[in-house]
């Protein structure tokens, strides 16, 4: 467990700041119970839980301002959550012990605004994806949400914070977001862009504003406490058709990627793709064959391939979808597609109204028009267990560097005994490679396992030139350190600027450990 | 979760049961997130995973529970909302309901809640008793003010309950007026019998209409439904093995094809007979040819087909009952069935959190329960229908009691569709069909 001369909290000055903190925000607002620090600290990583001192629930902006005063005059760390469900890549723990979790979604989430004309929406930090979705639905549906396939219940503020991203046209969660009001570490409020001038009308409009652009500096990173924040939505296309191929050799990456950028690159596919392997694609709906393979080492291919004929899929099943104004037009789409995919032989096309019967499958349709879903949570049931994470290597779009990046993956999962769990996310140029890393958590020896397993994955990719690129809490450090010391010191240098007794989350993504 | 029962406490199948069930809890954490509980209390002894926790160790410290366990698993509202979302297999449904089984039979509640408890144990699954309840209730209403609280929230519950008469509650049979030449037979129920005739007669009609002869055993009563989810399982498994042996019977020796249910918390219930008897040699196959047989009402409907006369073209909110879209993911039936006789379907914000009926729980949880049905209401009313429809008299007459907007069982609104009586609660309303 990590531990950290520099968040050491006097047990003195937690109780006068917990004592301070309940008559600002009302002593139920204030959890120091057993069972309440206990389950904060608890996230699925394999270095075991980090405890934090205790839970603090405001209610508005300036009772962030006044925890963030009181934490600065007790010296007290605070480590501002949203929704809290970020669970696989830290869940609500901080990095280090001792911190006081700051839950903002329990008290502020509301939907400040939805501007049906100007296509956005303004929210509390509380407000859930699900949330989104259902206020739109309840308005007959004139604007989409961007979703990510995660918990329905974690957030829009939350995730772009953590540099999140979705699957239709408005997946760049931050690029789509426009105006943050922040509680900074130092006690000031920011209102990034426009907002900044009083009484402005364009706050939620206008992206870069007069002056430097400051949105960029409050992801992942520990620098403020974001109140609130405008997402841009997109006008709900008349029809949605998504398409699915099948291809069923692990090499076909290289072809996939090469017609992936051909498609992106020229627009004929609006969504991003999703190239999902194998048992990402069945992890879903089966678990680890027991019966065929051995636990303690990765599923042998021979049983991989009995498991795609199984499930009706080969190694690889690529999705995206197409919006148009008519059904005609949505199928003129989807032929052009189909015919650049399938034209090499290799590619089995699946139709949506074939895919959709099918839960597998269905997880894509459902992301191509917003809508949230849980049908991924059982990936992290692939091995028994219970610890689970997420590696995410950024990935050129070009085939052979993918088959690269291909091999390197399997060859760090192979060594420490693990599953080769890969869906990509593609654009245009570049690839979220999503690995899932599942393991045994109650299993040391698993766990350590798992633990090198990721450090090899930082370390094997920064060596071949690409960052890991959202680490998950317990391996954030460990990653920032791979970027070189300039960057880590200038990322610090704001840090004192901002937040210069390091209250705010000390240690998320490798800030504020240099004092 | 690792459990920690000694090789004695795990000869006992029960404990055996749970001690699998809970070591299947991960501690991810995505149930709190849909917990209803959890939603309004923050408090992790009111999340899933904190009764899990909670129930693993009730048993393996054995003896009398602490009162604070009981308290925390008293406010469960059995909804199942944590099944759909937790990844895991784990069957909360049967832990919670083995640790309350546990409690019932260690634990001794002040006397005015075992009072109050065993009184609604013994009234609502006899129709005879409620409806005489009813009547005290009506007696009793002036006198509010005097009595405790839980008493008295069950008084005012039952101001907007009028029973009603049936037209088919005399007979065991009813014939089809189709050709299609199903059989099936009907769970009249016990609170439903009294309170929401219209329901069964809707729905007798309707499947009468649609080639359904319709057997209704008289000595079915309650399911067992209402003494297990209040721990009390050895009445629930007598009413169980009464069910079973009318139902078998009828599946055996007369070819019904289906045990038709329309109250979605008996048909969890029903569905999950081969489990809650199969400790009984005598019983455990033929509860689980009756389990295989049953079906919720929109199951079956869907399965024969219907056919519209009028579409209604109302906005109709559908408000999933936690035990259908929970327990036994039934969602898309509903939606269907109601889109194909004309109504505009609209799902209703939140619709994963449950409206606080729950069962007996609203008279036993009345202010958790109020937050619900209050926060339930409102969020209906963002979608701004004109009709609400469900599956469940419970959630019926829970909404009804916050909520200006006429009510109806779903199964009426397909009824008068398909040709048959305009629902009751519509009648003073100018809604029409076509
Ligand atoms: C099966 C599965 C699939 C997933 N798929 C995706 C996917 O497709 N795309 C994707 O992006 N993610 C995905 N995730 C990850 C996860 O769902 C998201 O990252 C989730 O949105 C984060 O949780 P949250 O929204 O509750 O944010 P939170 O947990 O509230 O926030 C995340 C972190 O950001 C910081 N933070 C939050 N709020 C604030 C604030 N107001 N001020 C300052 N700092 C703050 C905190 O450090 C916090 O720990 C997936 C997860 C699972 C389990
Ligand atoms: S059954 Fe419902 S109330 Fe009970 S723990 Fe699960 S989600 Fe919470």
């Amino acid at each position: 467990m990590a531990t950290s001369s520099q968040t050491a909290v006097q047990q003195d000055d937690l109780a006068e700041f917990m004592v301070a903190a309940r008559a600002l925000v009302g002593a139920e607002w204030v959890d120091t119970s057993a069972s309440k620090v206990d389950r904060f600290g608890e996230n699925l990583m394999p270095e075991g839980n980090v405890p934090v001192s205790g839970v603090i629930y405001p209610n508005s902006t300036e009772q962030v301002q006044g925890l963030v005063a009181l934490a600065n005059r007790f010296k007290v760390p605070l480590y501002p959550v949203s929704t809290g469900q970020n669970i696989g890549l830290g869940s609500r723990a901080p990095v280090l012990p001792g911190q006081v979790v700051v839950e903002l979604g329990r008290r502020m989430n509301r939907i400040l605004e939805i501007n049906e004309e100007m296509a956005y929406a303004v929210v509390e930090p509380g407000v859930s994806y699900q949330d989104l979705y259902d206020e739109l639905e309840s308005r007959g549906h004139p604007l989409m949400l961007d979703t990510t396939s995660g918990p329905p219940q974690g957030g829009p503020l939350g995730n772009t914070l953590d540099k999140g991203a979705g699957y239709t046209p408005y997946f760049d969660h931050f690029y789509m977001s426009c105006g943050m009001e922040v509680v900074l570490g130092n006690g000031d409020v920011l209102r990034t862009g426009d907002g900044a001038l009083e009484g402005s009308k364009s706050w939620n409009i206008s992206k870069y504003g007069l002056g430097p652009y400051l949105d960029g500096l409050f992801l992942q990173s520990n620098y403020g406490i974001v109140t609130r924040m405008g997402i841009w939505l997109m006008p709900k296309p008349p029809v949605t058709q998504s398409f699915f191929f099948s291809f069923p050799d692990d090499d076909d990456i290289g072809e996939i990627m090469e017609l992936a950028r051909f498609t992106k690159l020229r627009g004929v596919i609006p969504t991003l793709l999703k190239v999902t392997n194998d048992i990402y694609a069945f992890g879903t709906e089966t678990r680890f064959p027991l019966d065929r393979a051995d636990i303690r080492k990765t599923i042998p291919d021979a049983v991989r391939k009995e498991m795609q004929t199984e499930h009706g899929i080969g190694s690889w099943v690529v999705s995206g979808a197409v919006y148009a104004p008519t059904q005609e037009a949505a199928d003129a789409q989807i032929d052009v597609i189909r015919a650049l995919f399938t034209k090499s032989g290799k590619a089995t096309y699946i139709p949506q109204e074939i895919a959709d019967e099918n839960p597998m499958f269905r997880i894509h349709s459902d992301s191509f028009i917003g809508k949230p879903t849980r049908d991924e949570f059982p990936l992290y049931e692939w091995r028994p267990g219970g610890g689970a994470t997420w590696i995410l290597p950024v990935t050129p779009i070009h085939g052979e560097t993918a088959k690269d990046h291909q091999r390197l993956s399997r060859n760090i999962l192979e060594r420490f005994g693990f599953d080769y769990i890969c869906e990509h996310v593609v654009g245009a140029r570049m690839s979220r490679a999503l690995h899932v890393l599942v393991w045994n958590r109650e299993d040391p020896e698993e766990n350590a396992r798992a633990d090198a397993c990721y450090k090899a994955f930082i370390d094997e990719y920064a060596a071949a030139g690409y960052p890991v690129s959202r680490p998950p809490t317990a391996y954030q450090p460990y990653a920032m350190n791979r970027l070189g010391h300039s960057f880590l010191q200038t990322c610090n240098n704001i840090k004192d600027a901002l937040d210069p007794n390091g209250i705010l989350s000390p240690g998320r993504y490798g800030i504020g450990l240099h004092r | 979760m690792k459990t920690y029962f000694t090789e004695q406490q795990i000869a006992s199948p029960i404990l055996q049961e749970a001690a699998s069930e809970i070591e299947k809890c991960r501690h991810y954490g995505f149930c709190t997130a849909t917990c209803p509980t959890y939603v309004l209390l923050g408090d992790e002894l009111d999340s899933p995973r904190g009764r899990v926790d909670l129930i693993g160790k009730m048993l393996e410290a054995g003896g009398v529970p602490d009162p604070s366990t009981v308290k925390h698993l008293d406010r469960c509202l059995s909804c199942m909302a944590c099944t759909t979302t937790c990844p895991t297999s784990i069957d909360y449904g049967k832990l919670i309901d083995i640790g309350r089984e546990y409690i019932e039979e260690n634990y001794r509640r002040p006397l005015a809640e075992r009072a109050l408890r065993t009184l609604i144990a013994k009234v609502l699954p006899n129709p005879a008793l409620f409806r005489l309840s009813m009547l005290a209730a009506s007696v009793a209403r002036p006198f509010s003010g005097v009595l405790g609280s839980k008493l008295a929230g069950m008084i005012a519950m039952t101001k907007a309950l009028k029973p009603q008469k049936s037209d088919f509650a005399h007979l065991e049979r009813v014939d089809s007026s189709g050709a299609a030449g199903y059989r099936v037979a009907l769970l009249e129920g016990c609170v439903q019998k009294v309170i929401g005739v219209q329901i069964n007669d809707a729905t007798i009609r309707i499947l009468s209409r649609h080639g359904c002869e319709i057997y209704k055993p008289r000595s079915v009563g309650c399911c067992g439904s209402l003494p297990l989810h209040m721990g009390r399982g050895d009445e629930a498994r007598a009413l169980a093995r009464r069910a079973v042996d009318a139902w078998h019977s009828a599946i055996v020796d007369e070819g019904v094809q289906a045990i038709i249910i329309n109250a979605s918390g008996c048909g969890t219930t029903i569905k999950d007979y081969g489990h809650l008897l199969k400790g009984d040699p005598d019983y455990a196959s033929k509860a689980q040819i009756v389990a295989d047989h049953a079906l919720d009402i929109s199951e079956w409907l869907v399965r024969i087909g219907i056919e519209p006369v009028a579409p209604l073209g109302l906005r109709v909110a559908y408000h999933d009952p936690c035990s259908l879209q929970h327990a036994q993911r039934v969602t898309s039936q509903p939606r269907q069935l109601l889109t194909r006789v004309g109504c505009d379907v609209v799902n209703v914000p939140e619709r994963h959190m449950c409206c606080g009926s729950a069962g007996t729980y609203n008279m036993l949880q009345p202010e958790i329960a109020g937050r619900l049905g209050k926060r339930k209401a409102e969020n209906i009313s963002r979608t701004k229908p004109e009709v609400i429809a469900t599956g469940n008299i419970g959630c019926m007459n829970q909404i009804q009691q916050y909520s200006d907007v006429p009510i109806v069982h779903f199964v009426e609104l397909l009824d008068w569709a398909t040709g048959g009586k305009k629902p009751v609660a519509l009648c003073a309303t100018a809604l029409n069909r076509g």
